[in-house]
């Protein structure tokens, strides 16, 4: 199988096409992360309740900075889960 | 004169009289001390995310104000003396209100650089990708 890509493709690249991830809050124009949005929140805490890593959500790095601190205070007020059971 | 949010959680048992007894108690503490309420906002009856004082349903109430630190001690004080507050959160948003006045602006500069003339138009790529 590799022999008959690498005609076609440089060495090291993906084998299949991946869509580049944009970072929602820039993309959006969301300025402040606000920590009463449950609905904005939620979209990044899986059902684990875990916050979702970057590399996965494609969210920027300030961005994901500001989300974490929203999410760590919407946590604390009870409006997200810590963990769920 | 800083800008600060509490919101708490009172008890879902707890009337609706019962919450604007609480939240007359902390607007007396806030305008007595020299604060300046901007909203009160009862949120409702929304279910919380976990348990809490084996409570699962709560009474929300925000209070935004501008404050100083004297009186966000006396506030929080106060609400954990509450027994009808289950849960209270106090954040400061000064700060970041700055933060999006400043970026908004910056925001309206670049688009009234961008129609003037095309001159800006080599850096336009750098700032996007930074915004």
């Amino acid at each position: 199988m590799r022999s008959a890509t690498k005609e076609k493709r440089p060495a090291g690249q993906k084998q299949y096409y991946r869509r580049k991830k944009v970072c929602k809050f820039c993309v959006e124009r969301i300025d402040t992360i606000n920590y009463k949005d449950v609905k904005l929140l939620s979209q990044f805490v899986p059902e684990r309740a875990k916050i979702m890593p970057r590399r996965i959500s494609g969210v920027c790095s300030p961005h994901q900075r500001q989300l974490n601190a929203a999410i760590k205070k919407a946590r604390n007020i009870a409006l997200l889960p810590f963990a769920t059971e | 004169m800083r800008n600060y949010e509490i919101m708490f959680i009172v008890n879902p048992n707890a009337t609706d009289e019962e919450v604007d007894k609480i939240n007359g108690q902390i607007e007396g503490i806030i305008t007595s001390g020299g604060g300046k309420i901007e909203k009160i906002e009862k949120m409702g009856k929304r279910r919380l995310a976990y348990e809490v004082d084996k409570q699962r349903e709560g009474h929300y109430v925000l209070i935004v104000m501008g404050a100083n630190g004297d009186i966000v001690k006396e506030c929080e004080r106060r609400l954990r003396v509450m027994d009808a507050v289950i849960k209270y959160i106090t954040v400061r948003t000064d700060e970041e209100v700055r933060r999006f006045e400043k970026i908004r602006n910056y925001r309206q500069k670049r688009a009234a650089r961008r129609s003037s003339g095309a001159s800006a138009a080599p850096s336009q790529s750098s700032e996007e990708a930074m915004q």
